[in-house]
């Protein structure tokens, strides 16, 4: 624990450090930079400790307010969290000292650092805190940080309203978890977790209502739908190596804060389980369906964030199914799918996020319908981002793959668990889909901007930028591979999480886990046969091409057309066009179809037809009962059915007794 | 030993089928059609030949059909032949199996699009979209498989667990029918796609790969005949029931099943037209409800 | 349940979905004399013992749902000259996941139902499924024509569930059988009130202009 509060000390000075010499940016920079790093490899120590197994003493702080002493620990959970904190942040932190330098806001640069290092500080606390003050006032100064790096381009309007809107909902989710540990510690000795554990049994019927208050309140912050209409503003909103952190780790302390409320509270009731199990099946599916229809790089890959939330949050359905229905096996399972997906979500997602910055910086636009041919101009850019594309849809031998594999897992054993559980199979076809529709989403990003002739002369110009951008990114491309090659070596301390989370000891964790573990060398064993296969083919045929001799350059087959030109090219918009014409509908997506254009845009749907309505449509309540009289013969009849599914499963529920 | 043999078999004949097939077709409209073995003379004289690249396309483009002949091989390994057990298995290698096939979709789609042809385009963008759709009928296949058999790898799934069609009729039925559908779709066949069309606006396989030549052409169009190989097989895993029989009997139930896949893929594209390009994702989604309903069948009767 | 029966109720199912995927009015009609004519299977399947009622109940139901009722669908259509679309009011991807849902919610409630009859809860479940597809037929479905067709699916739902309850009630079936008379006349009231128009004038979303403002 101190080796821990002494790296994240030393990344706290190199952030002060960075203010005091602002007058010298490239020193503040470095200073920033080494400090983080350093700091950071120190605080690495203490969680991968734990993770192996050993147990670290707490560390408790005395204090006079009410509420008892502030405790810091660190157990699996915990650590397993501050693994993602501590790479991807610190890579994303590295490479805004060179994303930021020479920019117009010079003079609040250094100031970006010192939020930055605050923010690594603030997430290390709050994966951290067994109190409960102490935790919210971690949670607080995160939330703030974040907010004052989201809004550093504040001369843009936009930044400002998504800034404000972020602020607006980070504190409602604050407000929720006041709410929630104020109802929770009257019934308790004081606000210490301990304490808070100890009387959760005895909770009665305020536990359901702890448990839905506190997945809305740590909903908010992780995004799933419809909590998440603040998400791709802010993150798109922001300096792209915030972006990062934001994207990849912060909104994980959303699902870090759920995660523990079940390890404090118990086994939840099966509604609420099958509801997160939902709640996963629309994040995901609409999460996608929003990116496929935007062509904002940031944006897109923010509503991707929303998606990678809710194929966690269908691993933690699954995981709180076990629990519900006392099922070992799943419960290990579903949760080991989660939290593997928190840290390869943290991994890809911040590389892509850190290329989508590198190309901001070198075409000056993040809009897919004015770039295109970057990869011949910028290789290394574009090997980072396809290493990340691959791996978040899921491909083989990458780390996506690995965890949304162990998710399949859970659901498909959930299928065969003969009880209500079962139904959760049909969220692996949920799963499938999202598999798919996100395939499709990076095959359009990757070629619209990486591929192909460059659609303007910004992109014609672009040039690979320096080691200070592609280094971090090759650090986390190179996680991703690591992880997706050599599976054991993340799934190994994962079991460690998932016995915490399923309540059972290391060892019964380890042997329900053993044929996953097990499995593990044979997803190695195929990621090596596929490289060699690919070696073998690529040789093969060179020497094919070598022995014809006869090979030419020529215009791109155009089907006899012989004036092609960049804006004949198919557009981001039309690639995505035959999905969204498609789901459209269920997703709330307007389409801009003009003679020179087409567009289309997803609706941010919570926002502008849920929130702002419902505070309009308060007001008009007493108007509003009329229209049940439409006058539709359809839809009396429709109102005739659900009556019928009503009483079905009234009858179905109370067993035959009404 | 007989898995190696059956992976071999799968490799070498797997340009036969769509010879196949092509056979079917022209007998049933009364022509006499291309040699069955048509498409391994194709493939040896589009091996010798050169190429010609497009100055656009890069690395991508050459990769492409190398990374998507590979994936094929590497789902082959995944694969149970003749229920033999695949020479890689494991708990949830179904997941590998379909994740594979999508990597090898998508290093063709980026193929494609690395050429900044509007056709080419246009083949990866229905490429993409009925490949996503197709994803969770595959899931959906094989988690109807998983529950009637209790496991989880595709060995233990189309192995002996899988029951008779005595005890689990209407449901291996119903999967059997998703997987055609699925096959139908991935392979570029009728209903989807017309591998026979002339018309570049109304392709989608074969416009996607408009500027492939020589020896990337020949990879392209192995590897999209090893796929439909593989589909067949696991079509044939459903179907075929095999259980314990000798390994000849087994073999040869594999390889009956694949020969009675092309014939039915012959017939179909002789008495059936191609789709409206709309209308194809209604029947993908038709196909999601026949495995799904095989589901409900056997969660209702394992309550 | 007999093999033979269960084969049959699955299919009896499957053309429910048949209907809801189908674009076209006579493959709706001609799937729904198909599934009269399944249903006239089942009481045999369900009862091997041979007896006369179930012989004359089978072919009673075969001539009445899968002949009479079909010819009389098509001959409405050819006489009023409707146009030979469904015309849903939700897509036809939309009507089939939506129908899949109806199944599902069908097959986990039925177990739980309070029967008194523990013959296997499958029959119970596709009745269910047949009704809720009548309905949603009935609700997305614009022409009158194609409200008929959801009607004889919700209807024969009715039918098979009348099959659980045969040992008690014998009559049930030969009751279930009468409502197809109801049927005829509904086809007899829309034809012969409006024999000259397309049926597209009294389409029911008409009657919306019914309401008070």
């Amino acid at each position: 624990m101190t080796t821990l509060l002494a790296g994240l000390s030393v990344v706290l000075l190199g952030g002060l450090a960075a203010v005091i010499l602002a007058r010298w940016p490239r020193w503040a920079a470095s200073v920033h930079r080494i400090a983080t790093g350093a700091g950071a490899l120190v605080a690495l120590v203490s969680p991968l400790k734990v993770l192996g197994g050993a147990h670290l003493p707490t560390l408790t702080l005395p204090t006079n307010v009410p509420g008892g002493a502030w405790t810091f620990g660190l157990d699996a959970l915990s650590a397993w969290f501050l693994i993602p904190v501590l790479l991807a942040g610190t890579a994303a932190a590295i490479f805004g000292t060179s994303y930021l330098a020479g920019q117009e806001e010079e003079g609040s640069v250094p100031r970006a650092h010192l939020g930055m290092a605050v923010l690594l500080v603030a997430l290390g606390l709050v994966l951290t805190a067994q109190a409960t003050l102490a935790f919210l006032a971690s949670w607080e100064v995160m939330a703030l940080a974040g907010y004052f790096l989201v809004v550093f381009e504040d001369r843009r309007p936009e930044v400002r309203r998504a800034g404000m809107v972020y602020l607006i909902a980070t504190h409602a989710g604050t407000l929720l978890l006041v709410v929630v540990f104020g109802l929770w510690g009257n019934r308790a000795f004081d606000l210490s977790f301990a304490s808070l554990a100890h009387a959760a049994p005895a909770l009665g019927s305020l536990h359901a209502v702890l448990l839905t208050l506190g997945l809305l309140g740590f909903g908010l912050k992780a995004g799933f739908v419809p909590l998440h209409f603040w998400l791709p503003e802010a993150h798109a909103a922001a300096p792209s190596h915030v972006s990062a952190i934001m994207s990849g780790v912060v909104i994980k302390t959303g699902i870090y804060g759920v995660l523990r409320l079940l390890v404090l509270l118990g086994a939840p009731p099966p509604w609420w389980s099958f509801g997160v199990l939902l709640l996963g099946v629309c994040s995901g599916v609409l999460g996608v369906l929003w990116a496929l229809a935007q062509h904002d790089l940031k944006r897109l890959l923010a509503y991707h964030s929303v998606e990678n939330i809710g194929i966690i949050l269908l691993g933690l359905g699954a995981g709180a199914l076990g629990l519900s229905y006392r099922s070992p096996l799943l419960a290990v399972l579903g949760f080991l799918g989660a939290v593997l997906h928190v840290l390869n979500h943290a991994l890809f997602k911040s590389l892509l996020f850190l290329q989508a910055g590198s190309v901001l910086r070198a075409t000056g636009s993040r809009e897919l319908e004015h770039l295109g041919g970057l990869g011949r101009r910028m290789p290394l850019t574009w090997l980072g981002f396809v290493v990340g594309s691959a791996a978040i849809v899921g491909l083989p031998p990458l780390n996506g793959f690995v965890s949304e594999w162990v998710v399949f897992q859970a659901l498909f054993s959930a299928g065969s668990s003969r009880t209500p559980a079962s139904l959760a199979l049909f969220g692996a076809a949920a799963l499938g889909l999202v598999g798919g529709l996100a395939l499709a989403c990076f095959a359009k990003v990757c070629g619209s901007v990486f591929l192909g002739h460059p659609r303007t002369p910004a992109a014609l110009a672009a040039r690979e930028v320096g080691p200070g951008f592609w280094g971090p990114a090759a650090v986390l491309a190179a996680a991703c591979l690591v992880v997706g090659v050599m599976p054991w070596l993340a799934i190994g301390p994962a079991v460690r999480v998932a016995g915490q989370l399923a309540g059972v000891p290391w060892a019964r964790a380890a042997a329900l886990t053993r044929p996953a573990r097990d499995a593990a060398q044979q997803i190695a064993l195929l990621a090596a046969l596929l490289a060699g296969t690919v070696a073998v083919l690529a040789m093969a045929r060179t020497w094919a091409l070598r022995r014809a001799g006869a090979v030419a350059t020529s215009e791109t087959w155009a089907c006899g057309y012989p004036r092609t030109s960049a804006r004949m090219q198919y557009s981001a918009s039309s690639f995505a066009a035959p999905l969204v014409a498609l789901f459209g509908p269920l997703a709330g997506v307007v389409v801009h179809r003009r003679a020179d254009g087409f567009a289309t845009h997803p609706v941010n749907l919570a926002l502008e037809r849920i929130l702002v309505p419902l505070w309009e449509a308060t007001q008009r309540a007493s108007a509003r009962i009329r229209p049940i009289q439409h006058g539709r013969l359809q839809l009396y009849l429709l109102y005739i059915v659900a009556t019928v599914a009503l009483l079905l499963f009234y009858l179905a529920a109370s067993g035959g007794k009404p | 030993m007989t898995s190696w043999l059956c992976f071999g078999l799968a490799l070498v004949l797997a340009p036969l089928l769509p010879g196949v097939a092509q056979r079917t077709k022209s007998w049933l409209t009364g022509r006499r059609g291309p040699p069955v073995l048509q498409l391994y003379w194709d493939l040896a004289r589009l091996w010798r030949k050169g190429a010609v690249f497009s100055s656009v396309a890069g690395a991508s483009f050459r990769l492409g059909p190398v990374v998507f002949a590979a994936s094929g091989v590497a789902a082959a390994m995944l694969l149970p032949f003749a229920n033999n057990p695949a020479l890689i298995r494991f708990p949830g290698d179904f997941v590998a199996f379909a994740g594979v096939l999508a990597l090898g979709r998508f290093a063709l789609v980026l193929a494609a699009l690395d050429t900044g042809s509007s056709f080419e385009g246009m083949g990866a963008s229905r490429e993409a979209a009925f490949g996503s759709l197709s994803e969770p009928v595959l899931v959906l296949c094989f988690a109807a498989l998983a529950l009637a058999s209790q496991e989880l790898s595709l060995s233990g799934m189309l192995g002996p667990a899988l029951p008779s069609w005595w005890a689990a009729g209407p449901a291996l039925a119903m999967v059997g029918a998703g997987v055609f559908l699925v096959t139908l779709a991935e392979t570029g066949r009728v209903p989807v796609d017309d591998p026979a069309t002339h018309l570049e606006l109304t392709m989608i396989h074969e416009v996607m790969v408009l500027d492939h030549s020589g020896p990337d052409f020949a990879l392209i169009h192995y590897a999209a005949a090893l796929k439909l190989t593989l589909l067949g097989t696991l079509l044939a895993g459903v179907l075929v029931p095999a259980g314990q029989a000798a390994a000849v009997v087994r073999i040869a139930g594999w390889l009956g099943g694949l020969l009675a896949l092309a014939v039915a893929i012959g017939v179909v594209e002789s008495v059936m037209a191609r789709l409206r390009l709309a209308r194809v994702p209604q029947l993908l989604t038709s196909a999601a409800v026949l495995p799904g309903f095989a589901i409900i069948l056997l969660l209702s009767r394992a309550a | 349940m007999t093999p033979a029966g269960s084969l049959l109720l699955i299919a009896v199912v499957l053309t429910d979905f048949a209907v809801l995927a189908t674009s076209r009015l006579s493959t709706g009609i001609r799937t729904i004399g198909l599934q009269g004519l399944l249903l006239a299977a089942l009481p045999v399947a369900l009862h091997p013992a041979w007896s006369l009622h179930t012989a004359a109940l089978a072919v009673g139901t075969a001539l009445v749902k899968a002949g009479i009722l079909p010819r009389f669908l098509n001959w409405a259509i050819r006489e009023a000259n409707v146009r030979r679309e469904m015309e849903p009011l939700i897509g036809y991807g939309a009507s089939v996941l939506l129908g899949a849902a109806a199944v599902g919610v069908a097959f986990v409630v039925a177990p739980a139902l309070p029967l008194p009859d523990g013959r296997g809860s499958l029959l119970v479940a596709a009745a269910l499924a047949n009704v809720l597809a009548g309905l949603l037929v009935l609700t997305t479905r614009r022409k009158a024509l194609t409200q008929v067709v959801g009607y004889l699916m919700l209807e024969n739902g009715v039918f098979v569930f009348g099959l659980t309850q045969t040992e008690q009630v014998p009559f049930l079936l030969e009751l279930g059988v009468l409502l197809d008379v109801f049927v005829g006349v509904f086809i007899m009231g829309i034809v012969v009130f409006h024999i000259n128009r397309e049926f597209d004038s009294i389409s029911s979303a008409r009657l919306e202009e019914l309401k008070d403002i």
